[in-house]
């Protein structure tokens, strides 16, 4: 196997292995699992890093063996692939810092990073799957390793979620299997590649094409939580703070967006698509998600609730981003992957801390909580103005790319779009910033717990202050080399050749 | 530690200060790592609007060290930062993405300025403030980016003209004009001013209302297409609003109980009377560039006045009768100088728009009100000054203040008084000889004082016979 194969082998397995060994060690042994699980969630960033660097060179790593006659396991490290397979080992590493101080003191630990890494490694596989059916095994990988995470405290409550998770994403699952088999046999097997494959397709076939991309995306909508298919996403809220971080900001949802960015570009090419007419469909659904998830957030008054409502709206910016024919709408909803990633990643691990450090779930129990946890609240803060787009947050990037995407292709309505939705966004963020900064604490926190110098554990504390700063960096030194925009910028030039 | 917070509030604006007043239009600072490649720069219209709001926010920085109380210092410390920068930036900054970024950063961070004392009423009016604000950002957010995406350049030297040539040409000014008009409190959408401006803590109030109310107007000035197209249409619009704001603002403003709404509506008024200069550039696309000139002065003249009436609201009387007396008069004479008294800031700003708005230079439907509704004006001020000055009596008392506040007050009145004549002024300003033509021009200038003294005279009788 020469060093192009085994870079993005060695990556997935990185993380693979790490699972297998958590698995198999004692549930006692704290610290070597730690360390386990940091030095594979460093390696892993390392791995990733150098494929980075090469691609960026022009280098293709590629891994691909014959499984049956006519179907292929493709594993390959294009620009695309590194967005996605980037945020995630970054945020898997920051995660699972996180992760070993939440859970402290806490049962079925092994367990828990066993399957959590688990995860990791399907969310590895979806960004390197070279083919539609690399990528089908990898997105089933996911669901089957989520769940265990999702019903991870065993209560009823936690059960009850699991069970409406796995109905989703398994009837998700299958609407995808049944599309890519249907697409088999009309075309064999496809992999992924730079414009897609439907450039001039016979006439006879887009009647088929058609259905089989409306399966696709129904299939992937259910993960990335598209209206009417989200049902499942405010419910996994009760699966513990680290997960719902990763499963809003990488996992799961990015894993549904990540499979129709592959789908639209790479499977059909963003031109036939649009040919088909298929575009502007998505981009309906894709907006009205936006508004309704934005609208429901606005009436939830447990935090994590309300902040997977937003999850719901932001997730789609990536979709219309895409529907939005053209290089720099398609750079605005590629790079909202990443900037969406760490700013909720951020807000997460905040509202974990509140709740960990405080006891505080709800939102009008948090008044006051800025004089006790300064720097939380303040990376809250950022994190709120980032999703709202207000300047210079990466949030900020996003807009005002697919905004200008929008206009240039005479899309007007999509700035509407994205000013109501950045309305509604104020309105449900602010006031939770003025109960946070202004509003006198009014009675003692529900569960107060002390650690020491720093307002809560430090294993708490750093993550998010690492991913606020990401979240003002992507922002600020957005025309940089190697900023999440550069890299979009370099994706869609590969891209959208228009 | 505290005392650090406390009296760094006077110094931080210093280093904007000392280069507002060292460096020189045309400088310009390249910063291509910034958002999509920042350009910061600055021109004769910015250097006056930076040197009146670095100038204000010392004089009101050294006010808050004296007025702040313990309480919270360290949040209204922070917030007062975050407001500064972005005020300050914006005014430097020549592209889009930073002009925006400190926009959003003084509009946010202002709330906490707003809200700090912490009443309901406070917690009010920064409700209304902000849900303004933020549509009002959203308003000017869409504009820009039209502008932008047709202009393709990231540079606000480029939108004008093409906003000038755009097919929707209307919309964007619209969208630019109502999202600058909340900071710049034009009618309509000034509701969240008169509530804001008050409940501040008193140093804020000045900025408020003396400072950041101009970063609206700079954000017409700098992104409307003045002097690309004349737009006679909008110019009537224009003069309308103003005409509304400043007579409107006025009445609403002689209404009012308390000295410090007194004076937000006072900024109302002002504002309305710079809006018909903003109109008349529009309709005339020759005579923006004087105007630009004019109204630069203007801003440096509202500014240090408002400044300096803002801080006076929070001075205790001295004790003796002489002491009175002096103190009144100084009170007043940034007063007088906004009704445009001969020999202040304020004959000279309105002895120049005087000359620029003479009807005969423009050919649209209102410009032959524009003298009368400037006269008018000119008594609609003078008599919101007495009745800031009649409401400050009735809520005045005796007693000694913090030298800070001393020396914050006797400064922002010094700089209204006497240091604007020193200040560097925009070169197009037109006539040099100032003090000369204020004396010809006394009975012009002198005449709206007297008329408004006469009424506010009848009126004080009126009230005290019931």
């Amino acid at each position: 196997m020469t060093s192009s194969a085994l870079l993005p082998v060695a990556a997935l397995m990185t993380s693979l292995m790490a699972s297998v060994i958590i698995f198999a060690l004692p549930e006692k042994n704290y610290r070597l699992r730690t360390l386990i699980n940091l030095a594979a969630a460093i390696l892993k960033l390392t791995l990733v890093v150098v494929m980075v660097w090469g691609v960026m060179q022009g280098r293709e790593y590629e891994a691909a063996f014959t499984m049956v006659p006519g179907v292929e396991f493709v594993l390959r490290a294009d620009a695309l692939a590194m967005l996605f397979a980037g945020l995630s080992a970054l945020l898997w590493l920051l995660t699972t810092i996180y992760a070993v101080g939440y859970l402290e003191n806490s049962p079925n630990r092994s367990r828990f990073f066993g399957f959590f890494s688990l995860c990791v490694a399907s969310t590895m596989g979806i960004a390197l799957a070279g083919n539609l059916f690399t990528f089908f095994l990898f997105y089933e990988m996911l669901t089957l390793s989520t769940y265990p995470l999702v019903v991870h405290r065993g209560t009823p409550k936690a059960l009850r979620a699991g069970r409406t998770y796995i109905i989703y994403t398994l009837t998700g699952g299958a609407v995808l299997l049944l599309a890519i088999a249907w697409l088999h046999g009309l075309v064999g097997d496809l992999r992924f590649q730079e414009g897609g494959h439907f450039a001039d397709l016979a006439p006879s076939l887009e009647g088929p094409v058609t259905m089989i991309f409306v399966l696709l995306i129904t299939g992937l909508g259910v993960k990335a939580a598209l209206v009417p298919l989200h049902g499942w996403l405010p419910q996994a809220m009760v699966a513990p703070a680290p997960v719902s971080a990763l499963l809003h900001a990488v996992a799961v949802v990015k894993a549904g967006a990540f499979g129709i960015i592959r789908v639209v570009f790479e499977l059909y090419g963003l031109e036939a698509t649009s040919d088909l007419g298929l575009l502007m469909g998505l981009a309906a659904v894709a907006a009205f998600t936006i508004i309704y998830g934005s609208t429901r957030a606005l009436f939830q008054v447990d935090l994590k609730r309300r902040l997977a409502f937003s999850t719901i709206s932001q997730v789609s910016y990536i979709v219309l981003g895409l529907c939005l024919f053209g290089p720099v709408g398609a750079a605005g909803g590629l790079v909202h992957l990443v900037h969406q990633g760490i700013m909720k990643i951020t807000l997460f691990f905040c509202a974990g801390n509140y709740a960990e450090t405080l006891g505080v779930h709800c939102i009008d129990e948090l008044d006051g909580a800025g004089k006790r946890m300064p720097a939380t609240s303040m990376a809250f803060t950022l994190g709120a103005f980032g999703m709202i787009g207000a300047p210079p947050l990466a949030g900020f990037i996003t807009k005002w790319t697919m905004g200008t995407g929008a206009l240039a292709v005479g899309m007007d309505w999509v700035v509407a779009v994205l000013v109501a939705s950045s309305l509604l966004n104020a309105a449900y963020f602010l006031p939770i910033l003025h109960r946070l900064w202004f509003a006198p604490q009014s009675r003692p926190w529900p569960e107060e717990r002390r650690w020491g110098r720093l307002e809560t554990s430090s294993w708490l504390f750093w993550p998010p202050m690492v991913t606020v700063v990401l979240t003002v960096l992507f922002g600020v030194f957005a025309a940089l080399p190697f900023s999440p925009l550069s890299w979009v910028e370099l994706i869609v030039l590969r891209e959208v050749a228009l | 530690m505290r005392a650090l917070y406390r009296y760094s509030l006077a110094l931080l604006p210093v280093p904007a200060l000392w280069f507002a007043l060292l460096a020189e239009p045309g400088w310009r600072l390249e910063l291509p790592w910034l958002f999509f490649g920042g350009l910061w720069a600055m021109d004769e219209l910015r250097h006056s609007v930076l040197l009146l709001t670095a100038l204000l926010w010392t004089v009101a920085g050294v006010f808050a060290a004296g007025y702040m109380k313990e309480r919270h210092l360290c949040r209204f410390w922070v917030f007062w930062v975050l407001t500064l920068t972005g005020n300050l930036g914006l005014t430097v900054s020549a592209d889009v993405a930073s002009f925006y970024s400190f926009f959003a950063l003084m509009t946010f961070a202002g709330y906490g300025l707003v809200v700090h004392e912490g009443t309901d009423e406070a917690n009010r009016a920064g409700r209304v403030y902000l849900a303004m604000a933020v549509v009002g950002e959203m308003a000017i957010l869409s504009g820009l980016l039209m502008a932008a995406q047709l202009a393709d350049s990231g540079l606000l030297a480029d939108l004008p003209a093409a906003i000038a040539d755009a097919d929707r040409r209307w919309l964007i000014m619209l969208l630019l004009l109502s999202g600058f008009g909340v900071k710049a409190g034009l009618p309509l959408l000034h509701f969240w001013l008169p509530l804001a401006h008050p409940v501040a803590p008193t140093p804020a109030s000045a900025v408020l209302s003396g400072a950041m109310i101009k970063a609206g107007l700079l954000g017409w000035l700098v992104t409307l297409p003045f002097g690309e197209v004349s737009l006679p249409d909008w110019g009537n619009g224009l003069v309308i609003l103003g005409a509304v704001g400043s007579l409107g603002g006025a009445a609403l403003g002689l209404c009012q109980q308390h000295p410090k709404a007194v004076l937000a509506y006072s900024s109302i008024s002002q504002m309305g009377l710079i809006t018909l200069m903003v109109g008349a550039a529009l309709a005339n696309a020759e005579a923006a560039a004087p105007l630009f000139a004019v109204m630069s002065l203007y801003v440096v003249h509202h500014g240090l006045a408002k400044g300096s009436l803002f801080l006076s609201t929070a001075m205790a009387l001295p004790a003796s009768r002489a002491g009175q007396r002096l103190m009144w008069l100084l009170i007043a004479l940034p007063g007088l100088s906004l009704a445009g008294l001969p020999f202040t800031s304020g004959a000279a700003s309105k002895l120049a728009m005087k000359e620029l708005l003479k009807p005969d230079r423009f050919d649209f439907a209102l410009a032959a009100y524009l003298p009368v509704l400037m006269s008018a004006g000119a008594v609609a001020t003078m008599l919101l000054v007495w009745r800031f000055l009649w409401v400050q009596r009735a809520g005045a008392s005796t007693g000694n203040n913090h030298p800070f506040l001393w020396l914050g007050w006797g400064l922002a009145t010094a700089a209204s008084v006497a240091l604007f004549w020193l200040l560097p002024w925009h070169a197009d300003v037109p006539q040099k000889a100032w003090l000369s033509a204020m004396v010809q021009d006394a009975w012009n200038l002198f005449w709206p004082i007297l008329v408004a003294t006469l009424l506010a005279a009848v009126a004080l009788r009126l009230v005290k016979q019931r």
